[in-house]
C-alpha cells in the first residue's frame, strides 16, 4: 500500500525535477525571448504596413502636380507593389533568404520614398500644399518608428542568440533544436562602406 | 651599464606611443554621442539660456500638470545633438529616462537643441493618440517656432506646453492615484512594508529618547495600527500589525543597535540632506514611458 503510494509519487517528483531542470537551463528564458522577438517583429511589420498605407495618399497628392518627375513617381508605386507582395509568415523569420528578400523590398521602397520627398523640394506648389506637407510629416514619423522598431527587433534577436550560443543554455538549444535567428542588416552594406563619390562638375 | 640608456629610450618610446594612442582615442571620443544629462528636474537647461525664475515657473507648471493629470512632461534644452540628428538623440533620451507613469506610460519629451536650431516633440506610445505626429508638427510650426525666431525661448516653450497640455487633457487617461500620501501609500503593499521596516526602527528610537523604551514601542505599535487602519486594511491585519510593530520596535531599540546615537541625531536634524532636495524637486521618472519614435521635429 505504502509502496504503491510512493510509486504514484514518482511521476510527480519527476515532473517537479524536470521543471526545475528546465527552468535552470534556460528553457523558460528561451520561451520568453522567443516571444519577445516575435512581438518585436510584429511591431516592425506594423510600422512597415503603416508606411505602405500612407504611400497611395502621397502618390495621389503628387500626381496632382502635372510636371512632376514621372520616373520617381512610378518607382515609388512599383516599390510599394513589390514590398506589399512579399508575404511575411513567422517562418520568414527563421529563413535568412526570405528575410533578405523582404528587407530588400522594404529598403527599395524606403529609398524611392526619400528620393520622392527630396525631389518634391523643387516644386513650389507641392511645398505650399498643406495636404502634401501633412503626409510628409506622417511619412517622416513612420520612418522614425520603423528605425526604432528595427532597432528593438535587432536587440531582441541579439538577446535570443546570445542565450542560444552561451553555455549552458546552448545545450538546451541543442536538445530542443532552437537555432539562432538571422538578424536584420542594411541591404546595401557593400555600397555603404564605399566612400561617397563627390562630383561638382556639371555634366 | 650599456642597457640602461636603451631601456630608458624604449620606455620613452612606449610613453610616446601611449600618448599618441591616447590622443587618437581622445579624437575618437570627440565624435562620441552626446551624454544624456541625469533626470534631475522637469525642465533641464544645460545651455543656461532660461532665467532662474522662468525655469521655476515652467517647473511649477509641469509639476501642477503631473499632480492634476498624472502625465509626466520633461523639457530638455541642450546646445547641440551632434553627431546624431535630434530624432535619434531624443530616442536615446526617451529610452534612458522612460518618463511616464509605470503602468500607463504617458510621458512627453520636448527637446530643444539651441545651436542646431532644431527641436523635437516626442510623445511616448501611450500619448501617440493624443498627440499624433501632425499635431506635434503644428505645435512646433505655429506655436513654438515663431517665438523662438524672436529669441523668446521661455515664451515658446511655455506656449508650446499649453497646446500640448490641452491635447493631453483631451485624451481619456486614467486619473492620477490619490493626491494625499496615505492613499498612494495604501495602493502599494510592498512599498508600505519596506517603509514600515525602515520607519519603525527610526521612529521607535526617536520616541525612546523622549518617553523611554517601552512606552515608545507601545506608541509605535499604536501608530502602525492606525496607519494600517488608514490604509484600509482588515481587522485581522490591524490586530497583527500592532504587536509586530511593538516587537520590531523593541528589537530596534535594543542597546546593541544604539551604538551611534550621535550620527542618528545629526542626520535627523539636517535640513540640507537628501530629503531636503527631494521635497524641493520631488521628481522621479515613473519608468513606464515607451518611446517608439513618434512625434515631430522642426527647425527655426
Amino acid at each position: 500500500m505504502s509502496l504503491a503510494r510512493s510509486l504514484r509519487a514518482v511521476p510527480i517528483f519527476m515532473m517537479a525535477l524536470l521543471s526545475l531542470l528546465l527552468g535552470g537551463c534556460g528553457y523558460n528564458d528561451f520561451q520568453r525571448l522567443d516571444e519577445q522577438t516575435k512581438a518585436a517583429w510584429s511591431e516592425v511589420l506594423n510600422q512597415y504596413q503603416r508606411r505602405a498605407d500612407l504611400v497611395p495618399n502621397l502618390v495621389a497628392t503628387v500626381k496632382g502636380e502635372a510636371s512632376f518627375e514621372q520616373e520617381t513617381l512610378t518607382r515609388v508605386v512599383e516599390a510599394r507593389a513589390r514590398a506589399t507582395a512579399i508575404q511575411v509568415t513567422p517562418e520568414t523569420l527563421n529563413d535568412p533568404q526570405a528575410l533578405q528578400r523582404f528587407q530588400e523590398a522594404q529598403g527599395s521602397l524606403g529609398s524611392a520614398l526619400s528620393r520622392l520627398l527630396a525631389v518634391s523640394e523643387s516644386y513650389p506648389t507641392l511645398k505650399s500644399n498643406q495636404g502634401f506637407q501633412d503626409l510628409r510629416v506622417q511619412i517622416e514619423g513612420t520612418e522614425n518608428r520603423i528605425t526604432v522598431a528595427r532597432n528593438r527587433y535587432i536587440q531582441a534577436v541579439q538577446q535570443y542568440n546570445t542565450l542560444a550560443r552561451s553555455f549552458p543554455s546552448n545545450l538546451t538549444a541543442l536538445a530542443l533544436n532552437y537555432s539562432i535567428k538571422p538578424n536584420l542588416s542594411v541591404n546595401n552594406e557593400a555600397q555603404l562602406s564605399q566612400p561617397p563619390a563627390v562630383d561638382f562638375q556639371k555634366k | 651599464m650599456m642597457r640602461s640608456p636603451g631601456l630608458a629610450c624604449s620606455v620613452l618610446r612606449m610613453a610616446l606611443w601611449a600618448f599618441t594612442l591616447a590622443s587618437l582615442c581622445g579624437l575618437a571620443y570627440g565624435q562620441a554621442l552626446q551624454a544624456i544629462p541625469p533626470l534631475s528636474a522637469r525642465i533641464i537647461d544645460t545651455t543656461a539660456t532660461l532665467k532662474t525664475e522662468q525655469v521655476q515657473a515652467i517647473e511649477a507648471r509641469l509639476r501642477a500638470f503631473e499632480v492634476a493629470r498624472g502625465t509626466q512632461i520633461v523639457v530638455l534644452m541642450v546646445p547641440t545633438t551632434a553627431p546624431e540628428d535630434i530624432a535619434d538623440f531624443t530616442q536615446r533620451v526617451g529610452d534612458a529616462w522612460k518618463i511616464g507613469r509605470r503602468d500607463i506610460g504617458d510621458g512627453l519629451l520636448l527637446i530643444v537643441a539651441k545651436n542646431d536650431r532644431t527641436l523635437r516633440i516626442a510623445p511616448a506610445k501611450a500619448l501617440e493618440g493624443a498627440i499624433p505626429d501632425l499635431a506635434a508638427r503644428q505645435v512646433i510650426d505655429r506655436t513654438i517656432v515663431p517665438r523662438f525666431r524672436e529669441g523668446d525661448f521661455a515664451g515658446g516653450i511655455d506656449a508650446g506646453l499649453s497646446r500640448l497640455m490641452a491635447l493631453i487633457a483631451g485624451e481619456a487617461l486614467p486619473e492620477p492615484r490619490g493626491a494625499g500620501g496615505t492613499a498612494r501609500f495604501a495602493s502599494d503593499w510592498t512599498d508600505a512594508l519596506v517603509l514600515l521596516l525602515v520607519a519603525i526602527p527610526v521612529i521607535a528610537r526617536r520616541l525612546a529618547n523622549w518617553f523611554g523604551r517601552k512606552l515608545a514601542c507601545l506608541l509605535t505599535g499604536l501608530g502602525a495600527g492606525v496607519l494600517t487602519w488608514a490604509a484600509g486594511a482588515g481587522v485581522i491585519l490591524i490586530l497583527l500589525s500592532v504587536p509586530l510593530a511593538v516587537l520590531w520596535g523593541l528589537i530596534a531599540t535594543m542597546a546593541v543597535w544604539r551604538v551611534h546615537p550621535g550620527r542618528q541625531h545629526g542626520s535627523w536634524g539636517n535640513p540640507n540632506g537628501r530629503s531636503g532636495t527631494w521635497s524641493e524637486g520631488g521628481f522621479r521618472s515613473g519608468g513606464g514611458g515607451n518611446f517608439g519614435g513618434g512625434g515631430a521635429s522642426g527647425r527655426w
